[in-house]
C-alpha cells in the first residue's frame, strides 16, 4: 500500500486539506491518505525525511505488473469514478452506492470483462496519483485527454464522451463572451483543465477551489465573477435547480475535449481490452441510452457522432 | 539566475525529478508568491492567536460566572471541529450571508478569503493557547500570591507583577508547541483558495502532475518554518528561565 502522500506536511486537519476529504465518511481508500500524521515539534532528523523520501520513491515503483493479469486473477476491477454531485456522478441517498453516468460504465465495464467491481470515488485533485499508486485499476472520472496527461499515463483511445468548459455568471453580469473575463477571478476547481485556457487565453484570474461543489458555493458568495467548470455540469443547474435561477451560462464550450478512460502507462493488455468494449458501447448505442437514462441534457453531439462511425464497423 | 535555474533543473533531472516549473516565469512566481503569502499568513495568525488567547484565557478565569460560563462553551466547540469544517463554515456560508446582506443594502463585501483563514486559525489556536495559559495560571502557587498580597500588592499589580509572568513561562512550552502547530495548519488555506504555498503546489500539480517534487519542497519550507518558531521558542524558553525551576 502506497504511503500518503501527505505524509509530515502538515498536522491533521492540513492533511485533509489535501488529500479531498470532504467524502471521507463515504469510503475507507481515503482515510488511508489521512491516518499517518506526524509532527515532529522540531523536524532537526535528516535521516528520517530520507526515510520517508525513499518510501514514497519506492511506492512510485512498486506496480510494474500487468493490471489485465491482476484484475483476471482476483476476479475484480477497480475503477476510480467520480462522484460529484451531476447527473455524471453521485451518491444515491437511500443506498449509499454510486449512481450516475460514470457508475453506468464502471458497471458495464466490469460486467464485460466479467469480473466483480469494486468503485472508490477519487477527486480531480487527487485521481492520478490514485492511478499511479495503484489504489485503482482505471479512472473512469470526466477526465478529458490532454497531451500533457497522455505523457504521463496511458488511454484508452475511444473517448466515451466529450465535454468542454462553460462559465456560470450572475444574471445580471456584464460578462457576455469569454473575452469578457480579462482580469476577472474564476471560481474553479483544483485540476481542472480550464485552468490555463482561461488564465493564458483569456487573461482571467483563477482561483481554485477543491471541488466543483465548493467553487460554486464560493461564486454565490459572490467571490468571483463566474465559475469555470464542464458544461455538463453547469446545465442541470440553470436548468432545473431554482437555487440557481439568477445565474446564466456562457458559451461556446472552452477547449472541448474527448473524455478517455484513463490507465497507467503504458499497460497495452489493459488498454486494449477496455478498448474493445468502449467499441462495443459506441456500436450499440448503448452510451447514447445511458446518456438519456441518468437525464444529461442537452444529448452530447459526440456521442451520435462516434455510433455512426462504429455501427458500420466490424462487429 | 536564470542559467543557476537551468543547472539546477537539469541536475535533478538525473535524480528522477521533474522540476521543470521553475524554468517557467508564470509558475516560478506563483510559488515563490505562495511561499510569501504563507509566511504572511503565519505572522498574522501568531499574533492574533496570542492576542485571541490571552483574551479568553482571562475571559475563562474570569469571576463572572456568566462570562467563564459562556468562554468554556466556545472553547470546547472550537477545539473538538476540525480546523477545515470551521473554515468552510465561516467562508462558503457565514461570508455568503455577509454578502447577501451587503448586497441588499448595495455595499460589497471587503471581507478577504486571507482575512478569514486568520480569523479562523487566530480563534481555533487562540483557544489552545488560552487553555495552556489557563494551567499557567492555576499553576502559580497559591503562597507566592499570598505573600505578594502580604507586600502591599494590589490585585492589578498582583496580576501584571506576579500572576501573568510566572504564569506564561509555566504556559511557554505549551504556547510553542501550538505554535508550531499553527504554522502547519495554515495549509487549510489551500482549500479556500488564498494562493499560500500549498495551494500554488496544488495549482501546479495538477498541471503538471510532478506531485513527489513540490511535496520536498513543501516539506522543506514547512520543516525550516517550524524549525525557526520552535528555535524562537527555545531562546525564549532559556530567556524568560526562573533560577530554581527546570534544570537548564
Amino acid at each position: 500500500m502506497a504511503p500518503g502522500l501527505c505524509v509530515q506536511l502538515v498536522d491533521r486537519t492540513g492533511c485533509r486539506a489535501l488529500a479531498g476529504a470532504r467524502h471521507d465518511d463515504t469510503h475507507n481508500n481515503q482515510k488511508h491518505t489521512m491516518t499517518r500524521t506526524f509532527s515532529p515539534r522540531s523536524p532537526r532528523s535528516p535521516a528520517l525525511a530520507a526515510a520517508l523520501l525513499a518510501g514514497t520513491f519506492l511506492a512510485g515503483a512498486a506496480h510494474a505488473d500487468a493490471t489485465l493479469d491482476k484484475i483476471r486473477q482476483r476476479g475484480k476491477i477497480v475503477v476510480g469514478v467520480m462522484l460529484s454531485g451531476s447527473a455524471f456522478g453521485s451518491i444515491d441517498p437511500a443506498t449509499q452506492k454510486p449512481v450516475g453516468f460514470n457508475a453506468d460504465l464502471a458497471q458495464d465495464l466490469a460486467k464485460q470483462l466479467n469480473v466483480e467491481l469494486e468503485t472508490v470515488q477519487v477527486q480531480p485533485s487527487n485521481r492520478v496519483q490514485f492511478l499511479q499508486q495503484g489504489k485503482v485499476d482505471v479512472l473512469i472520472a470526466s477526465m478529458e485527454y490532454t497531451p500533457e496527461r497522455g505523457e504521463q499515463l496511458g488511454y484508452v483511445p475511444t473517448p466515451y464522451y466529450r465535454v468542454g468548459g462553460a462559465v456560470i455568471v450572475p444574471k445580471q453580469s456584464d460578462i457576455k463572451r469569454w473575452e469578457d473575463l480579462k482580469g476577472k477571478t474564476v471560481c474553479i476547481s483544483q485540476g481542472s483543465s480550464y485552468t490555463r485556457p482561461v488564465q493564458v487565453e483569456y487573461g482571467a484570474i483563477p482561483k481554485g477551489f477543491k471541488g466543483s461543489s465548493e467553487s460554486l458555493l464560493a461564486l454565490r458568495g459572490d467571490n468571483c465573477a463566474g465559475a469555470v467548470h464542464d458544461n455538463t455540469l453547469l446545465q442541470p443547474l440553470v436548468r432545473g435547480n431554482p437555487e440557481w435561477q439568477n445565474y446564466r451560462i456562457v458559451l461556446p464550450e472552452l477547449n472541448p475535449a474527448p473524455t478517455v478512460i484513463w490507465t497507467r502507462k503504458g499497460e497495452q493488455d489493459t488498454i486494449q481490452a477496455v478498448e474493445r468494449v468502449v467499441q462495443g458501447w459506441h456500436r450499440s448505442g448503448w452510451l447514447i441510452g445511458t446518456e438519456k437514462k441518468n437525464g444529461i441534457l442537452p444529448p452530447s453531439p459526440s456521442l451520435t457522432e462516434l455510433h455512426d462511425k462504429f455501427k458500420g464497423g466490424r462487429g | 539566475m536564470d542559467a543557476a535555474i537551468a543547472a539546477l533543473i537539469a541536475g535533478a533531472r538525473h535524480l528522477g525529478l521533474n522540476y521543470a516549473f521553475l524554468a517557467d516565469a508564470y509558475d516560478r512566481g506563483a510559488f515563490v508568491h505562495g511561499a510569501w503569502v504563507t509566511l504572511e499568513l503565519v505572522l498574522c495568525t501568531l499574533a492574533g492567536s496570542l492576542a485571541a488567547g490571552v483574551a479568553l484565557a482571562a475571559a475563562l478565569t474570569s469571576r463572572h460566572a456568566l462570562v467563564a460560563g459562556a468562554t468554556r462553551a466556545f472553547v470546547e466547540v472550537t477545539r473538538n471541529t476540525p480546523t477545515l469544517v470551521q473554515l468552510y463554515c465561516a467562508f462558503l456560508v457565514l461570508n455568503m450571508l455577509i454578502t447577501h446582506a451587503l448586497q441588499d443594502a448595495q455595499r460589497s463585501n471587503p471581507l478577504t478569503p486571507f482575512l478569514w483563514v486568520v480569523v479562523v486559525l487566530s480563534l481555533h489556536k487562540g483557544v489552545f493557547h488560552a487553555e495552556a495559559l489557563r494551567a499557567g495560571i492555576e499553576a502559580v502557587p497559591k503562597v507566592t500570591l499570598e505573600a505578594a498580597a502580604s507586600l502591599g500588592f494590589d490585585r492589578r499589580t498582583l496580576l501584571w507583577r506576579v500572576q501573568l509572568p510566572l504564569a506564561l513561562r509555566f504556559a511557554l512550552p505549551a504556547l510553542v508547541n501550538n505554535s508550531v502547530e499553527l504554522v502547519k495548519a495554515t495549509a487549510v488555506a489551500s482549500a479556500i483558495a488564498v494562493g499560500d504555498i500549498t495551494y500554488a503546489s496544488i495549482m501546479i500539480w495538477t498541471q503538471r502532475d510532478n506531485v513527489l517534487e513540490l511535496m520536498v519542497l513543501l516539506l522543506l519550507f514547512f520543516g525550516v518554518l517550524t524549525w525557526v518558531v520552535s528555535r524562537a521558542g527555545n531562546w525564549l524558553e532559556l530567556r524568560l528561565r526562573m533560577p530554581g525551576y527546570g534544570n537548564r
